[in-house]
């Protein structure tokens, strides 16, 4: 016999005995598969080794060596084999008793508000556009709501009635000094509060409450989120604009869309804007746009020749509810916990 | 403003495509609200912004369509023929607010048979909306509707000596208009009265006395201009709007008064008879001529990034109606037209030529310099809160920045001032059971009350697990005219165990620094349970409060069950988070644990006990656990409680011998019998 042929029968036997080894359902077949292989008198193996005196005398050390690994890995076979009968036998039928579809005791995780959400979507697709968030008072003064925004003391919005003007208690006559009081009716405020502050280049995103006093239904509410993004360096223009809407939308939706923007008017952006995106087969309102009015750049005292900018604004509430299919904006002051939860 | 398409092609041939048509007007500022049918012809309807009141009027639209299409604009050629006497022999008019009317022209028109109007004129105001009355007052509804410029008709005999005086009303004043309600008159208002009695609101509505009716013969026309602030006022406080208030509000064309008043007296002699008294009466002073204005045209570039063409800019400037006045190089002077307020300054001739021009030339595809964004502290320690707070269980709330009297009263942690005040209250936030608390007018010092409201509506709604937070300002009053303090809060209401809601509260401390002591301190609230309800402290600050809502409390809240309220000054944790700790390596040496049962004074605090094991443990301590309380009123005595607690110890350098334990345990023990008088149970 070549010592080659002793060899692949030697491999054959380890592998087919672990085989057998591993496939027996308790020890009997166990017992009974070890008498086949390593039976002292008639084993397989015992079969294999008689064989040993018919290779060549100069391949005998060689055989010899290989006579013994494959023995000891027959052996480990058969001890992993009779191991995992001891620790578990192979179980055949299940406990009917054990129902492994019962709840178990579940932790509840709380949701964020839908609002919150949405705001932290829009506020992270303008950061990786490069705008930082900033952050201003909610109760503001007419100087940063109005003046410094360019709306005139003769200017429709600064109606007592479109406002919540605000008084001490000691003072119940509205608090109308020379710069009164009044809860910020749009972010665009926080513009002048850092405008104030810092030298341009500027690019900013200001998120937060904004109060109108509208009595709440369906679609209003006297207290609502605004988003506003305000660019400002040499040479920025409305094509920017146009562009960062546009990476907006883009990014917002998850796909790529026609955006378009349109003439409109606010006091504080010159040309003003409407921007819309296509989407679903029809031009959606995104929000009002425009370049910074240069009274406004004068206001915070630049220069409005040396520098220009950009400014958008939009409203939280009618991206989530559209988003969401949210058909009353009152849900989201109710604060059920199973509407929250719905999120 | 609704025009219609056959009314427009009076004025502008309109050989476009309708689609076309509404699309290019959207796309330079007249948005295309939705387009109606009616009779043949169609109702367009038109989104006019508060700067363009010169597009109130289908002269003015039609002269929008011409630039943009490059049409010839055909203006009605007005030259009705006069008889008789003139008319100031028989009419006067006087001015005597003259901030209120900065002018007023009359014209008369005598023997004019008043009745239906043709059908073309039916059809005409049909389709925009406006119902027929009669021929003379459709006149002067469609003069209005075609140059904007509002007018109106008095039956001239009902002029007490033909005099008009235009002036502010007398004390206690009343007039019957034409909707036949009386209406009080009030300073600032502006009246149009006679010698006798009012006979008009300027600007807002007609009075019914000197109303033309079947009766009238001899009609005088108003065309004047108000003082549009004074207009909206008055219409606002009367609630009396009216096409005419909507564009006296906006502002008029001063230079068209005569031209529309002759329009309006052409078309009542075709369509009522009689004849026009020759000459207009006029008061007031004409308005100051518009100011030119200097483009730079390299300012177009600049502001919407792209360049256009010199010749457009010169073409479409003219069409708009501007005169040329110079061009020298690189500008452009020119003077606006009357019927163009909103053009004062430089840029107002950047966004005309643009918005003509088409803002759908300007790319979207422009090289925005890329540029790092960073997220403020705040974010990222609002985040962090957030993510405890709902590892927790609680379902994240917004709630109105107003609350009733009543609540805002309920507490105030953060502050001693009353809270401000709304001038108007917030209308329709409250659930219909909560409607009688009062006006929501206080601007919240708390978001304690606001949450007890949500709790209060989920438990009557059957939910469970009402767990919420709430993260916004309070608004904390500081002196008069002063921008009021406006911290951040993050606040709950639980219906979970006392102290369960304040280790939550703990553990969001603990994430933003873990190293941060809170001391704890009794807190007597009418709101809050008096055994428990605490403060928490960071040495000199207050962070916060903890507590069980008490009976009271429950009861002015109309809460069923049991809840637990706990509010925490955002602006204070950020200010001490640490964001990012800096590794120490772990102790690679077994700890020791030893257990101790102490007996102490009812009065003995668990904080004082572990300040105590801490101070008395020394550098080896790791950690000290609070275990359980017994009583054994026979073998104690009254008024003593037994304290089970552990002590963890470990060395950074070195495994912790048994002696070395036993030395620091007796130390505890030491520590604790000299400072809280406890025995040791052995």
């Amino acid at each position: 016999m070549s010592l080659q042929q002793f060899i692949e029968q030697l491999d054959e036997l380890a592998q087919s005995a672990r085989q057998s080894f591993m496939g027996a359902g308790d020890s009997e077949e166990l017992e009974s598969a070890r008498v086949e292989y390593l039976g002292a008198k008639n084993g397989r193996l015992k079969t294999v080794q008689k064989q040993l005196g018919s290779i060549e005398r100069d391949d005998k050390p060689l055989a010899g060596k290989k006579l013994n690994e494959v023995k000891q890995e027959i052996q480990s076979s058969f001890d992993e084999a009779s191991e995992r009968l001891v620790s578990g036998p192979a179980r055949t039928e299940r406990d009917l008793r054990i129902d492994a579809t019962l709840p178990g005791p579940s932790q509840n995780i709380g949701r964020l508000h839908p609002i919150t959400q949405t705001i932290d979507e829009l506020r992270d697709i303008m950061g990786r556009l490069g705008f930082s968030p900033a952050e201003g008072p909610e109760i503001e003064d007419d100087w940063h709501n109005f003046k410094a925004l360019n709306i005139p003391d003769i200017h429709p919005a600064r109606d007592p009635l479109d406002n919540f003007y605000l008084a001490t208690a000691k003072n119940t006559a509205p608090a109308l000094g020379d710069n009164p009081l009044l809860m910020r009716t749009q972010t665009s405020t926080v513009q002048i509060r850092v405008m104030e502050k810092r030298q341009p280049p500027i690019r900013i995103i200001s998120l937060g409450r904004v109060y109108r006093p509208d009595t709440a239904d369906a679609t209003h509410f006297p207290m609502f989120h605004q988003m506003e993004g305000l660019m400002v360096d040499r040479g920025v223009n409305l094509s920017d604009l146009k562009t960062v809407i546009k990476l907006f939308a883009t990014s917002y939706l998850g796909d790529e869309v026609p955006v378009r923007v349109r003439p409109s008017f606010f006091p504080f952006t010159e040309p003003s804007v409407e921007a819309d995106y296509y989407w679903n087969g029809k031009w959606v309102e995104f929000g009002g746009a425009g370049v910074v009015d240069p009274n406004v750049l004068a206001a915070v005292g630049y220069d409005p020749d040396e520098v220009s900018g950009f400014a958008f604004g939009l409203g939280v509430e009618r991206l989530c509810m559209i988003r969401y299919q949210i058909t009353d904006i009152r849900y989201l002051y109710t604060n059920d916990v199973r509407f929250l939860r719905q999120f | 403003m609704i025009v219609s398409w056959k009314w427009l092609s009076q004025y502008v041939d309109l050989e476009m495509d309708y689609e076309d048509l509404v699309d290019r007007l959207t796309m330079s500022g007249l948005n295309h609200e939705g387009t109606e049918e009616i009779e043949g012809d169609q109702a367009i309807d038109l989104e006019v912004t508060s700067n363009r009141p010169d597009c109130l009027g289908h002269i003015g639209v039609a002269r929008e369509i011409a630039v943009l299409y490059q049409l010839p604009l055909q203006l009605p050629q007005v030259d009705p023929p006069v008889t008789g006497a003139d008319v100031s022999q028989s009419c006067q008019v006087e001015i005597e607010c003259p901030e209120l009317c900065y002018r007023y022209t009359a014209r008369l028109v005598r023997n004019v048979q008043v009745g239906p109007s043709p059908d073309w004129l039916v059809d005409r105001l049909k389709v925009i909306g406006v119902a027929s009355v009669n021929n003379v007052v459709d006149a002067t509804n469609f003069v209005m509707f075609e140059t904007g410029q509002p007018l109106h008709a008095f039956d001239f005999s009902k002029v007490s000596d033909g005099k008009i005086r235009v002036r502010e009303p007398s004390k206690d004043e009343q007039m019957e208009a034409i909707d036949h309600r009386k209406y009080s008159l009030l300073p600032g208002m502006c009246v149009i009265a006679d010698t006798a009695s009012p006979l008009a609101i300027g600007g807002v509505m007609g009075g019914a006395e000197s109303e033309v009716s079947e009766s009238t013969t001899d009609v005088l026309i108003e065309a004047a201009h108000f003082n549009p602030l004074s207009v909206r006022n008055t219409a606002r406080t009367l609630n009396l709007h009216s096409p005419s208030s909507f564009r006296f509000e906006r502002s008029i064309d001063p230079e068209q008064l005569d031209s529309a008043s002759l329009r309006c007296a052409e078309i009542i002699l075709q369509i009522a008879g009689g004849e026009l008294a020759p000459g207009v009466v006029q008061a007031g002073q004409p308005a100051e001529p518009p100011s030119p204005i200097t483009l730079r045209t390299a300012e177009l570039e600049r502001i919407l990034g792209i360049p256009i063409p010199n010749e457009f800019v010169l073409r479409t400037l003219t069409d708009l109606g501007l005169e040329i006045t110079g061009q020298a190089d690189g500008t452009v002077t020119a003077i606006p037209p009357s019927w163009r307020h909103d053009l004062t300054r430089e840029i107002d001739l950047v966004e005309e030529v643009g918005r003509i021009y088409g803002y759908d030339k300007v790319p979207d595809t422009a090289q925005v310099p890329m540029v790092a964004s960073h997220l403020p502290k705040r974010d990222r320690v609002l985040e962090r809160v957030r993510n405890v707070l709902m590892g927790a269980g609680f379902d994240e709330a917004l709630t109105a920045s107003f609350v009733p009297e009543p609540w805002s009263a309920a507490i105030s942690p953060w502050t001693d001032q009353p809270a401000l005040i709304s001038t108007q209250p917030m209308l329709g936030v409250l659930e219909k059971a909560s409607q009688n608390i009062g006006a929501v007018d206080r601007i919240r010092r708390s978001l304690i009350p606001s949450l007890l409201e949500a709790r209060r509506i989920n438990e009557y709604r059957s939910n469970t697990n009402i767990e919420l937070f709430e993260t916004a300002k309070v608004y904390l009053p500081l002196g008069e005219q002063e921008i009021p303090d406006q911290p951040t809060m993050v606040s709950l209401v639980s219906g979970r165990d006392f102290f369960e809601v304040k280790a939550i509260l703990l553990q969001v401390v603990s994430r933003l620094n873990p190293n941060l002591t809170v001391e704890l301190v009794p807190l007597d609230h009418p709101l809050l349970d008096t055994n428990l309800a605490v403060e928490l402290w960071v040495g000199e600050d207050k962070l916060g409060l903890v507590g069980q809502v008490s009976d009271g409390g429950k009861q002015q809240f109309r809460l069923r069950s049991a809840a637990v309220v706990a509010e925490c000054k955002l602006d204070l944790l950020e200010s001490l988070a640490v964001l990012v700790p800096l590794h120490h390596n772990q102790s690679p040496f077994p700890p020791i644990s030893r257990d101790f049962n102490f007996v102490v004074d009812e009065g003995v605090r668990w904080s004082e006990l572990e300040s105590t094991v801490r101070q008395a443990a020394g550098e080896l301590l790791e950690n000290v656990e609070y275990r359980e309380t017994f009583r054994d009123q026979e073998k104690d005595g009254d008024g003593k409680k037994r304290v089970l607690l552990s002590v963890t110890l470990r060395s950074p350098s070195e495994t912790l011998t048994g002696e070395m334990a036993d030395q620091v345990s007796r130390g505890i023990v030491s520590g604790c019998q000299e400072k809280l008088a406890a025995a040791l149970l052995v």
